[in-house]
């Protein structure tokens, strides 16, 4: 391929120069996507922009520069159509939406993207319009970008350093690192289905499947959980939402009052109640709810798709 | 004379709530058994009946309803449940939605409803006119030079104290606050406008203890509510005088508002006040007096003097000949269209009148001796026949342009910024181009243009996304 590209990989202020090589992944679409990537022991660091409670990557895909939205809760990449329409379109593709929604959805290729110091050629991915999140948040979005292309490394969420770790790891998902300086306080064993991470959390006594879902700027309960777990919600608000025409879904805002994971147990999270059962389609699994913003922002997070684990490490006073 | 239509609200007033009349969600709404359940006081006054429906998203009749009497209301189409607790109190209750008529995508949930379009905890500063600070402290807040200082007493058991607000995207960790003996401070550079903010005290959330102004956020949460000055109204003298209230054209000439302070001159109030012109007066024990400072005055039309304050740059609306006239005056939609405003000054070659505004599109009339009449000078307009307006685009960033439509009729151009209002801005063809320049503020900006009654996509503009109709608007980002 001939490609020859020199990259600036920084972690903790220092810089370092790393001969690139190319992998490959195999992109869902049948297509060869390639991934060029360092192969040495370097951390990756890729900056998170936050407005208001969305995480944002800056991101280059095929000359246009903007934001991805970083939102675990889609797939992989999906673009809005807004700015790519001229990419040629690999056939319809009309499953419940990518993005949590019945949208149409166009399958396309990437011909060239930069996420942080990731480069990437011929990735596949979705193209919808999200010209709503724009109008209602005033950023121009240029996609949003999930774990597929990252999941090959263990990734750190770190919300004190609004930053995105990347490590990586052997085929039986260890590090190549010695030490990434990160001891979890708690782990668990995740489920993933189409690079979405499910994790198991409490209210009262159930066991509750949430989507981890860094899109979500509230966590979301379903209407359909027992009374036992809604009745641990404070209602500080009540919305009609409503589609074309008339029709509209109601929404409750409040605050969760106990949501334990692990040992701890954490208050006045905000969270949204509504019906959630076409999101179950678009997931491929059936959820009680979504853990988003709120909940990513109590320390950092560490996945692990290879070991199918996850760790958190809180937030201490002093780190801040 | 019918009075020119498509009057758009520019004068949008940020509602400061005060602390006291804010009821508290979490003691009205609950889920419980399936049902989500209000429970209402039918004594509550006006404002607080007024913030629940706001709040819950009620159909505004629903006390008239639960107040009938009847076990049983019909609320936006739906069946609701009213319980009698006691003479006052009442619940009303629904049960959970459980196959809703539309299915949200996950970013429409969070995005919430149309109204919120500044995101909760943000500020559309192009929508505040004017705003005042009340700290229950004198030595809390400082503004100089372009620098905030806030200062939080006591609290000096806290390990870390931050401050997070519209300033800073409101990121718990990015400003810390200094510590000094007494509590804790910071110094931080801001333009004149609206913020919020709050504290953090060791990972705790709490409002300014000293500012009396909060807001609540539309999401159940309440904000300090912060606006850096860029202006200050004085009165010197009248040391005896017992209270001072200035009122103007800015905030409906309200006299219970703002409250001036003593200084060893006189009196003084500084404030936020977004650039235009206002007729103003003081409001000296119970008596309107003029500025005495202030040359500027201006009649109304029944005859009563008010001063007249002019922030910004100058624009000066012309109106050549109508020598013979008695009375030429503008009205627009920068002064509410009142007609006995704004008086035209005689000139040489006809009429004229210097005025002040902030950026943006204003639509304007002149009325001579009472004949309400477009101005010749300008091509640019929106509406039809009567309902024809001059159209000024003040410190336009932006020209819509059409070509390859030479033969066309009539161009329009609506779009977000206009409301999608039908009618429009009329465009001008010159050299077989079609073209209207506006002032857009910065963001995002959704158009189409009308050809001879049809709606297009702007050729031009390769950006557009869908609509809810299934076509598309034309996309602009303003930088």
């Amino acid at each position: 391929m001939g490609i020859s590209l020199w990259f600036l990989i920084g972690y903790n202020g220092r810089t370092k120069r790393t001969d690139p090589v190319i992998s490959t992944i195999q992109g869902s679409a049948g297509s060869e996507a390639t991934l060029i990537e360092k192969t040495d022991t370097a951390t990756i660091i890729i900056p998170l922009k936050r407005i208001g409670k969305l995480y944002l990557i800056e991101a280059k895909i095929d000359g246009e520069e903007g934001n991805l939205v970083f939102d675990t809760g889609a797939s992989g990449l999906v673009l809005n159509e807004t700015y790519f329409r001229h990419y040629v379109s690999m056939g319809e593709h009309s499953s419940g939406g990518i993005t949590g929604g019945v949208e149409n959805t166009q399958r396309i290729t990437v011909d060239n993207i930069t996420v942080g110091p990731l480069k990437f050629r011929k990735i596949p991915g979705n193209m919808v319009n999200l010209g709503h999140i724009e109008n209602r948040r005033g950023i121009k979005v240029l996609g949003l970008f999930g774990f597929e292309l990252i999941r090959q490394y263990e990734i750190q969420i770190d919300y004190a350093h609004n930053q995105m770790r990347l490590f990586p790891i052997d085929k039986k998902g260890d590090l190549l690192n010695r030490s990434t300086g990160f001891k979890a306080d708690y782990t668990q064993k995740i489920e993933e289905t189409k690079n979405i991470v499910f994790i198991k959390a409490r209210i009262g006594d159930k066991q509750l499947r949430f989507c981890l879902d860094t899109g979500a700027e509230t966590n979301v309960l379903s209407t359909d959980l027992p009374r036992s777990v809604l009745q641990t919600v404070t209602i500080t608000r009540t919305s009609r939402l409503r589609g074309a025409g008339t029709a509209y879904t109601e929404v409750i805002y409040g605050r969760m009052n106990e949501l334990a994971f692990g040992d701890t147990t954490f208050t006045g999270m905000e969270t949204v109640i509504t019906y959630l059962d076409h999101l179950n389609d678009s997931y491929g699994k059936l959820i009680d709810g979504m853990v988003g913003f709120d909940f990513i922002s109590k320390g950092t997070f560490c996945i692990n798709f290879v070991k199918n684990q996850m760790g958190i490490a809180y937030l201490k006073l002093n780190d801040q | 004379m019918k009075k020119a239509g498509f009057i758009f609200i520019i004068f949008l007033l940020a509602v400061t709530f005060r602390l006291n009349a804010q009821i508290d969600p979490g003691s009205i709404a609950r889920v419980e058994d399936g049902k989500v359940i209000y429970q209402l006081d039918l004594t509550w006054s006006d404002s607080q009946k007024r913030q629940v429906v706001e709040l819950f998203d009620l159909d505004s009749t629903v006390w008239q309803k639960v107040g009938s009497g009847a076990s049983t209301i019909i609320l936006d189409s739906a069946e609701w449940y009213v319980h009698k607790l006691d003479r006052n109190k009442i619940e009303l209750s629904k049960p959970l939605e459980r196959k809703p008529a539309v299915h949200l995508n996950k970013f429409d949930i969070m995005l919430g409803n149309e109204n919120w379009k500044t995101p909760p905890g943000y500020v559309d500063q192009e929508k505040v006119i004017y705003g005042f600070n009340s700290f229950s402290k004198n030595n809390v807040y400082r503004y100089n030079k372009g620098i905030v200082q806030l200062f939080l007493p006591g609290n000096t058991r806290a390990k870390k104290v931050f401050i997070a607000g519209s300033f800073n995207e409101w990121d718990p960790q990015r400003t810390a606050m200094q510590r000094v003996d007494s509590g804790w401070i910071i110094k931080i550079q801001l333009k004149p406008g609206k913020y919020f903010y709050k504290y953090i005290l060791d990972g705790r959330w709490t409002t300014d203890p000293n500012n009396r102004f909060e807001e609540n956020d539309g999401m159940g949460n309440m904000n300090s509510v912060l606006y850096l000055p860029n202006f200050q109204f004085k009165l010197n003298n009248y040391k005896n005088a017992k209270k001072v209230v200035v009122a103007g054209s800015f905030n409906n000439w309200n006299r219970n508002e703002l409250r001036m302070r003593r200084t060893s001159e006189g009196w003084t109030l500084p404030l936020y006040l977004r650039d235009g012109t206002y007729s103003y007066k003081f409001l000296v024990d119970d008596q309107w007096i003029t500025d005495p400072d202030n040359e500027t005055t201006r009649k109304d039309m029944l005859g009563n003097q008010n001063s007249v304050i002019a922030k910004g740059d100058l624009h000066v609306f012309k109106l050549k000949g109508f020598e013979q006239a008695h009375r030429v005056m503008v009205a627009g939609s920068f002064n509410k269209w009142k007609s006995d405003e704004f008086p035209m000054k005689r000139v040489p070659d006809g009429w004229e009148l210097p005025f002040r505004f902030s950026p943006g599109n204003y639509e304007y009339k002149f009325i001579v001796d009472g004949r309400w009449m477009t101005d010749p000078a300008n091509p640019f307009t929106i509406g039809e026949g009567d309902v024809t307006n001059s159209v000024l685009a003040y410190k336009a960033n932006y020209t819509f342009k059409l070509t390859g439509h030479a033969n066309a009729r009539t161009v329009i151009v609506t779009g977000s910024f206009l409301d999608w209002n039908p009618q429009g801005y009329k465009m001008i063809k010159k050299d077989g181009v079609w073209t209207f320049p506006v002032y857009l503020k910065k963001g995002k900006h959704l158009y189409k243009l009308i050809v001879d009654g049809r709606w297009i996509l702007d050729p031009g503009n390769k950006l557009w996304e869908q609509n809810e109709y299934g076509t598309g608007n034309s996309v602009l980002w303003v930088e």
